[in-house]
């Protein structure tokens, strides 16, 4: 028992203190964030600014098609079109001309189908997109007028239900709209994590036992404890490693939720008074309030003892999968072959549980929750949506017999493949090992 | 010390046989050379001793105690595939192989400071393995085998890798841990360091053993009473008189001496006469077969 203790803390310390652990835990996140800037300021950047003279022959547009920062409408007399056209291909300061129709006869028609667009370099869609909605607003509007209906009534035509609904099963209050988007997301969130988590430190946990037995420093400790003792050690060091990335990353997304939130509030002080009315209605702190009181109503103590469980044990099961891969081949090359099998059930899993959002007592859900492969993805994808109780148990005894069941066969893989060099290890083989 | 007794072990469900019908006996605080060809069944041997597997049949007694978990603690190895971890620093492997063969913290620290001075080694204790030379590895590799001060040493292919002036460190090292009451079991196919330091053998070929015993017996059984003279001043009749006495190969001449080698048979001092009627006797050899010699004739058959 010692032993495994003595394994474990080689192999955490080992994994911790490498720079490029460090590196990762406290740089990804800032790194991930950084890139979403890149992103947004390369939209932005790209943002081009137009100028059109526009030809109004209807009349109708005049007053109202309003310049933006993007699109900038110069209304010129109708008699400059032909003039204008001809030298459009020169013209500076101006990238375009729009020309709209007469209105004839309330011929609405002829100004939606025949309005034209003469530009003297490319256009992006979205500028016409956004040309077209401005033509269109403008004209409903005006047709509105025509009806003889003020514009309020026409929005009240267009108004949605909004249905309060409610699980008498489940709760005796109602469902707030939220919930369901807040599920949904923790769901996909929480899956994801276990997801990546198992299969980017189920690898690690494969390549350290290539890189003993690579050096050969197998053999030693081979001679000093047994071989089911080096590989839980190596399996539980690694969870470690990982649990603490975690922490590290769930402390660093609070604190800046925190400095986001009091950053925001200042921000709401400092801002101009239009835009913060508008700021008002996108108030950060009310949406956290909000949040936290569905995360709270949810039965978060459930939620976060079937998520560490599910987490754990899906993480052991696979992990000592990935040992015995790792004890079986040479090099990394060779391990492709094998590696399929641990990744094709977790990817089942994952989108398996898309399913689930729609569906979170369906056929699919179930059976995927309770299947001990798929069950450490999906059961944390259906957990926020609440399960019963004796599905839970089921699945978690379910896992908790098949991780003893794999440990045991990764094993006595484990045992013979180890000492094991030159020979290409075949799926015959291994079972070999297995059996004796 | 180590006694086996009908050591059987197979590989591939007994399609492959590594050891058949083993027995040794290695007595307590002496160096014990286990010889023979690569395959001959060393290295299944000695991983069986350290339980890394098991023999299919037969068994081993350390001590008068059947072979169990618990004789781990005093058993040192160095496997003949030297391996230590690249990137973690030789103090902190030494702390760790010491703390996984059962040493407190300090035990290890205690001892490795020790083997540090023993071996002048003293500046490397922070230093990554992958910093170091091969034969300084080595070196690391050796104070990583005796750290827990075990009672039975087993070394394989010790010397492998290492230049003369280390390889002596070592032998020297060996020496000195035998006279304090460790019992070591080499095995190798240097036979000059089985002639230099071991003080019993068993030979291996075939997965069978061909031969054991203390070296001087061994060597003494496979002598085959050749004697290599040297004589000055030589009568040139008495010389051809000993030449139709006694089987004389290999003469030659080199500033007026005689270089040869007889082949006798009879009593040594009527020999001895004989060579002093013939000339001055500048030396007088036996010629022991050595281990090289022993170990060829031995596997010819």
């Amino acid at each position: 028992m010692k032993n495994i203790f003595l394994i474990t803390k080689r192999e955490f310390l080992t994994q911790v203190k490498k720079k490029s652990f460090i590196i990762l835990t406290l740089l990804a996140p800032l790194m991930i964030v950084g890139f979403g800037a890149l992103i947004g300021f390369m939209f932005k950047a790209n943002e081009a600014e137009y100028k059109f003279e526009v030809v109004d022959k209807s009349g109708i547009f005049a007053g109202q098609l309003k310049s933006t920062k993007d699109i900038t409408y110069t209304f010129v007399p109708a008699n400059t079109e032909n003039a204008l056209v001809k030298n459009l291909k020169e013209l500076k300061g101006s990238d375009g001309i729009l020309i709209i129709p007469e209105l004839k006869d309330k011929n609405f028609d002829a100004l939606e189908n025949g309005t034209k667009l003469m530009t003297n370099k490319k256009i992006g869609v979205d500028t016409k997109v956004k040309i077209s909605a401005d033509l269109s607003n403008i004209l409903k509007k005006e047709k509105i007028k025509m009806l003889g209906i003020s514009e309020d009534r026409i929005v009240n035509l267009d108004k949605n239900f909004k249905i309060i609904s409610q699980n008498i099963t489940e709760s005796d209050r109602p469902e707030s709209d939220m919930a369901f988007g807040i599920k949904t997301a923790l769901s996909f969130g929480l899956m994801y994590v276990v997801f990546m988590f198992i299969i980017i430190y189920g690898v690690r946990v494969m390549r350290s036992v290539l890189e003993e037995k690579n050096n050969r420093v197998v053999e030693i400790i081979i001679s000093s404890v047994k071989p089911f003792e080096l590989m839980m050690g190596k399996i539980l060091g690694v969870t470690l490693v990982a649990l603490t990335q975690f922490i590290v990353w769930i402390a660093m997304s609070v604190t800046a939720a925190l400095f986001l939130n009091t950053g925001f509030a200042a921000m709401q002080k400092n801002m101009p008074a239009e835009q913060g009315e508008m700021m008002k209605n996108f108030d950060f702190q009310q949406i956290a309030t909000e949040v936290s009181h569905v995360l709270l109503d949810m039965n978060y103590v459930g939620i976060i003892s079937v998520f560490v469980f599910f987490f754990l044990f899906g993480y052991i099961f696979y992990s000592s999968m990935y040992a015995a891969i790792g004890s079986a081949v040479d090099n990394e090359t060779e391990t492709q072959q094998f590696t399929m099998f641990a990744i094709i059930p977790l990817m089942i899993g994952l989108y398996g549980s898309f399913t689930i959002m729609n569906n979170p007592d369906g056929p699919m859900a179930f059976w995927l929750s309770i299947i001990p492969f798929t069950s450490p993805v999906a059961m944390i994808a259906r957990i926020p949506f609440g399960v019963p109780l004796w599905e839970i148990l089921l699945s978690i005894f379910l896992l908790i017999a098949s991780t003893l069941l794999m440990v045991y066969i990764a094993a006595k893989i484990y045992r013979v493949g180890i000492l094991m060099y030159g020979n290409k290890a075949t799926l015959k083989e291994i079972w070999k090992w297995i059996r004796s | 010390m180590l006694k086996a007794e009908n050591i059987k072990k197979t590989y591939n469900a007994g399609k492959k046989i590594a050891l058949q019908d083993f027995s040794i006996d290695v007595p307590t605080a002496s160096i014990y050379g286990l010889l023979g060809p690569n395959g001959a069944g060393k290295t299944s041997f000695i991983r069986i001793i350290n339980q890394i597997t098991q023999a299919d049949e037969g068994d081993i007694w350390i001590d008068g105690k059947k072979l169990n978990p618990e004789h781990i603690r005093n058993i040192g190895y160095m496997p003949e595939e030297r391996g230590l971890y690249k990137n973690m620093t030789v103090g902190d492997q030494l702390l760790y192989f010491g703390e996984l063969k059962g040493m407190s913290r300090q035990e290890a620290l205690s001892q490795a400071k020790f083997w540090f001075e023993q071996l002048n080694i003293d500046q490397w204790w922070k230093k990554k393995l992958s910093e170091l030379s091969k034969g300084m590895a080595q070196k690391i590799q050796f104070v990583v085998t005796v750290l827990h001060r075990p009672k039975l040493l087993i070394l394989d292919e010790p010397f492998s890798g290492f230049d003369p002036v280390n390889a002596n460190l070592i032998k020297d090292q060996i020496i000195r841990l035998k006279n304090e009451g460790t019992t070591i079991i080499l095995s190798t196919h240097r036979m000059e360091s089985v002639e230099e330091m071991c003080d019993f053998v068993a030979l291996i070929n075939n997965s069978k053993k061909v031969l054991d015993g203390k070296v001087f017996d061994v060597r003494e059984q496979f002598k085959q009473n050749v004697f290599s003279v040297v004589l000055a001043d030589t009568n040139s009749e008495n010389l051809e008189e000993l030449t139709r006495k006694y089987q004389i190969e290999n003469m030659t001449t080199d500033n007026g001496l005689f270089h040869f080698e007889l082949k006798n048979s009879e009593n040594q001092n009527i020999l001895l006469q004989d060579l002093l009627k013939t000339g001055t006797i500048r030396t007088f050899n036996e010629k022991i077969p050595s281990m090289n010699e022993v170990f060829i004739n031995a596997v010819k058959d």
